[in-house]
């Protein structure tokens, strides 16, 4: 097979056409060639969630994507979520509740949780904590994660 | 007059739309056009001499910039990366930057290759040739203090690299007077922090100052240019260290690594910046390790329940190496084992052993969380064979405020044990009022005789809340009315930008949207400390109110001109100066800044200038304390723990944003429960790690943790001005040791015996099954 491929992906709105190694991985195409930075990698082996990104409407884990595999795929990023000087409501909330602390796990989180909300309403405790299973955070002990995205449910109308 | 509270407000954190919008600055997240990266080719062997490296393949190799063995780096003889502070007769066994002649644990690092990419970087190092000399590896503490056993230093026989005693009043008279003497062996497995961002370091020349720029993913920011000045052989001015955004540290980015060496001086050599981040296997290879300790314990005690007495020898399995904290949880494991209890007769013996393995050093408590799980596990089999309950027990013992300030006679390596404020029984009362603990007991025999398995787990703690030395603030005000904060602290998630914003914005009676604060720049503040130890609110909380008490006077005296008032009779408020009794006519601070501003209005024998520089000294230590309840139920079939519920009863002093101190509690509380429950690095007996990813080393998910109850009391400080303690620790302290003992009490009416963690299912059946 070529090692070298030209593929075209939309990211966040916007078309990019590129040429990628075959080898590179979604997480360092989103990050390294379009400079999208707010996607993390820590675990590189698909465990841990920082790196989830919606592709064609899934959440996926772009550690275990690769870019070629995005070809013709429309990808959101956490700098999807809001693009003004608003806040999106699921962001909003997670301030609210002190959801985050380090960040760094965060956007893969928020990914997630946009994901789950517009799928579930009024969900529970245990609920979302199945959801939220895949994401690993260090910092937070969950807590106000769960707590944020009882708010979200409430407060985001959609 | 309105008057602008913000201390002891939940007021909502100033990082988090940046962190939210995925802006955040993590060091990979810098991006300089025309940096290379570097990939470290590592052992695979625990022990092993090095014969021989050939990197002339590598070198060849596409995309290559360079390739370099610590003879290519350091021809002249390379730095060692030592502890920096000495226990008595202790042995040096530092680390050098890149392996030489022989590799101590799985992982070390033998060579590094700087090429265009991180891929191409890691071809190259697969095509480095090293020849090893395997050798036998140890990777026991007592297989490794054996005479049989491989001598990991010269400069160290016997594998013993520290080995001393403290000791207050008179022991063996205590244990002479014994009713009862009660003994046992505690063993705390070998996990640590795991961030979720990996370490990382970006180096870059700046042609302009003719500096090197170094962007590190680290605590102690000026520490790290420090070492590396004084390791390279540059003034400390020729290093312009940035902190950026760190994704969690939990003491583990507190070292001097040998990749932090080993960038820079890369960087001398090839002109582009230079980057590396560690990738996860690597970090859970060779990112510091902590917490594995064995404590034997003997305690002396009276039929009544007092304790008159207590031993302890604590071994610590260290490593392969003493960097740069080395001995130090050891050091705070022996002075905090007696905790917030009363035991003025006391001797404990701490070791520091070799073995093949990474090196330990501060994790989260940092000695704490082992010497608690040690001592409330004793406490709970000696309440046991006394007959008496494990609460009433505690209670019994306890430090009660008449003795406060009390001293304990114990000086580790980084404080001075005195407690310096709190009500320890007040505490202990009300976690167990809250926790329901009378009537858990009350039914627990029922319980029993149905089958379930339900237990309650207790621990108190004291926590040294924070360490101590110094901390700098530069605060100054522009003619805009920004009032900004430079601070020698180094967050990694705490929310210090907010914290510190309240504390100065209290200061000028302002809000915080009103404050700026940068952290470990030194193109902006010249030194600083770091963050660590639990100690940025005090620490760094008093620099800034320092530094701000400090601009407030110059700016009282400015304006006492502008008025043509004494000063004496200048008010402040709402973020102005006005005339006492004519607080309508105000002049707001960017006035008076403007007015100090060279050239304008201000007393003759003033510094221009809204600024001021100050560094916060001190020696005395403030002490936070809890106490954590916890019920759970462990599966008869399965073995599976389930917490059914967790209260927290906690006095960190006075408290600057209670939201945040409540997010410290819980996170801390998680990497507790991981340790009792879940975490461990496991080691075959020739170094290799068995499980070193994060699908085999099994970090808590938001599925085993419930909700935490967290209630607090301020008793404020007296050793500080804003009477603040740290608080980031005490969840780790205590979550371990409260976790370990519900799940002992749980099943201890089997016959089962808690003294090693972690609990996972499997260990919980053998010793259900054992009995």
């Amino acid at each position: 097979m070529k090692s070298e491929c030209d593929i075209t992906v939309t990211v966040n709105g916007t078309r990019h056409s590129r040429t990628v190694s075959a080898r590179t991985l979604l997480v360092d195409f989103i990050r390294n060639d379009l400079g999208l930075t707010g996607t993390h990698d820590s675990c590189d082996h698909g465990v841990c969630g920082s790196c989830t990104v919606q592709m064609n409407g899934e959440a996926v884990r772009s550690c275990l994507t690769f870019a070629v595999q995005a070809d013709g795929a429309e990808i959101e990023t956490v700098e999807a979520l809001s693009t003004g000087p608003d806040l999106h409501p699921v962001q909003k909330a997670f301030m609210q509740e002190h959801g985050l602390q380090c960040g760094f796990c965060t956007p893969g989180i928020l990914v997630t949780v946009r994901e789950f909300l517009s799928r579930h309403r009024n969900p529970s405790e245990d609920e979302i904590r199945l959801a939220l299973s895949g994401n690993l955070c260090r910092c937070t002990g969950y807590q106000n994660i769960i707590k944020a995205v009882m708010t979200a449910d409430r407060i985001w109308e959609r | 007059m309105a008057s602008t509270k913000t201390l002891g407000v939940s007021v909502l954190r100033k990082e988090d739309p940046r962190l939210l919008r995925g802006q955040g600055q993590f060091v990979d997240d810098i991006q300089i056009p025309g940096t290379k990266h570097a990939a470290f080719v590592r052992s695979p062997y625990g022990h092993a001499r090095i014969v021989g490296i050939d990197l002339s393949a590598a070198r060849a190799m596409p995309g290559v910039l360079g390739a370099f063995t610590c003879a290519d780096l350091w021809p002249d003889g390379a730095p060692e990366l030592g502890a920096l502070k000495q226990t008595p007769g202790q042995k040096p066994c530092p680390q050098l930057p890149l392996a030489r002649d022989r590799v101590r644990f799985v992982g070390e690092a033998v060579a590094v290759i700087v090429a265009d990419s991180r891929a191409l970087a890691e071809d190259a190092a697969e095509m480095v040739e090293v020849t090893y000399d395997a050798l036998d590896a140890v990777t026991e503490v007592h297989a490794a203090m054996a005479a049989s056993a491989p001598t990991l230093h010269d400069t160290v026989p016997g594998n013993v690299a520290a080995r001393w005693t403290q000791s207050t009043g008179d022991v063996e008279a205590a244990f002479r007077k014994a009713d009862r003497i009660v003994s046992d062996t505690y063993r705390m497995q070998r996990y640590s922090g795991i961030p979720m961002e990996t370490r990382g370091i970006l180096v870059a020349r700046n042609a302009l100052n003719d500096e090197m720029t170094i962007w590190p993913s680290g605590q102690w920011p000026y520490v790290q240019r420090d070492l590396t000045a004084a390791h390279l052989g540059l003034n400390e001015g020729q290093i312009h260290v940035i902190h950026p955004d760190v994704g969690g540290g939990f003491g583990i980015k507190l070292d001097l690594y040998p990749e932090d060496l080993v960038i820079p001086r890369v960087a001398q050599l090839i002109e582009n910046p230079i980057k590396w981040i560690e990738d996860r296997q690597e970090h859970m290879l060779t990112a510091i390790h902590s917490r594995q300790m064995e404590f034997k314990t003997e305690i002396a005690l009276a039929k009544d329940g007092r304790i008159l007495g207590l031993k302890v020898q604590a071994i610590s399995d260290n490593g392969a190496y003493m960097r740069a904290l080395g001995p130090g949880n050891v050091s705070l494991a022996i002075c905090g084992l007696p905790g917030p209890y009363y035991i003025p007769h006391y001797r404990a013996e701490a070791l520091c052993v070799l073995t093949n393995k990474s090196p330990t050093s501060a994790y989260r408590g940092a000695g704490s969380p082992e010497a608690a799980f040690a001592r409330e596990r004793l406490f709970d089999k000696a309440a046991h064979e006394l007959g008496i309950d494990p609460a009433t027990f505690r209670m019994k013992n306890l430090i009660t405020p008449d003795k406060m300030p009390y001293q304990t006679g114990l000086v580790s390596l980084e404080a001075t044990n005195t407690y310096d404020s709190g009500d320890f029984p007040r505490a202990l009362r009300e976690a167990l009022d809250r926790f329901g603990y009378d009537a858990f007991r009350a039914g627990q025999a029922a319980e029993r005789k149905s089958g379930k398995l339900r237990g309650v787990g207790i621990c108190a703690y004291t926590q040294m809340a924070g360490v101590t030395g110094f901390e700098s603030a530069a605060v100054s005000v522009d003619k805009t009315g920004l009032v900004t904060l430079v601070s020698g602290a180094a967050p990694n998630g705490q929310g210090h930008v907010t914290m510190l914003s309240q504390v100065v914005a209290d200061a000028f009676q302002i809000s915080i949207e009103q404050v700026k604060v940068v952290f470990s720049d030194s193109g902006r503040l010249p030194t600083g400390l770091g963050t660590f130890g639990s100690r940025t609110a005090a620490m760094g909380g008093n620099a800034a109110h320092g530094a701000s008490i400090r601009v407030l006077d110059k700016a009282r005296r400015v304006a006492a001109l502008l008025f043509q008032a004494p000063v004496e009779d200048i008010r402040w408020g709402d973020g102005g100066a006005y005339v006492d009794g004519a607080p309508d006519n105000r002049i707001p601070l960017k006035d008076l800044a403007t007015a100090a501003h060279p050239g304008g209005t201000r007393p003759a024998d003033m510094d221009p200038g809204l600024d001021a520089r100050f560094y916060y000294e001190t020696d005395q230590t403030p002490f936070a304390y809890g106490v954590h309840v916890v019920g759970v139920e462990v599966d008869p079939e399965t073995c599976a723990v389930k917490i059914d519920r967790y209260v927290v009863v906690a006095d960190c002093g006075t408290i600057i944003n209670p939201l945040m101190v409540e997010g410290q509690v819980v996170g801390g509380i998680a990497q507790g429960v991981g340790g009792a429950l879940l975490e461990e690095f496991v080691y075959d007996d020739t170094g290799q790690m068995l499980n070193a990813s994060l699908l085999d080393y099994k970090l808590p998910t938001s599925l085993e943790l419930p909700m935490i109850e967290i209630h607090h009391f301020e008793t404020p400080s007296p050793v500080n001005p804003l009477g603040v303690k740290g608080t980031a620790e005490g969840g780790a302290i205590a979550g371990h040791a409260a976790v370990a003992n519900a799940v002992a009490d749980a099943i201890a009416h089997l016959g089962a015996e808690v003294r090693t963690t972690p609990l996972t299912p499997s260990v919980i059946h053998g010793l259900i099954h054992v009995s």
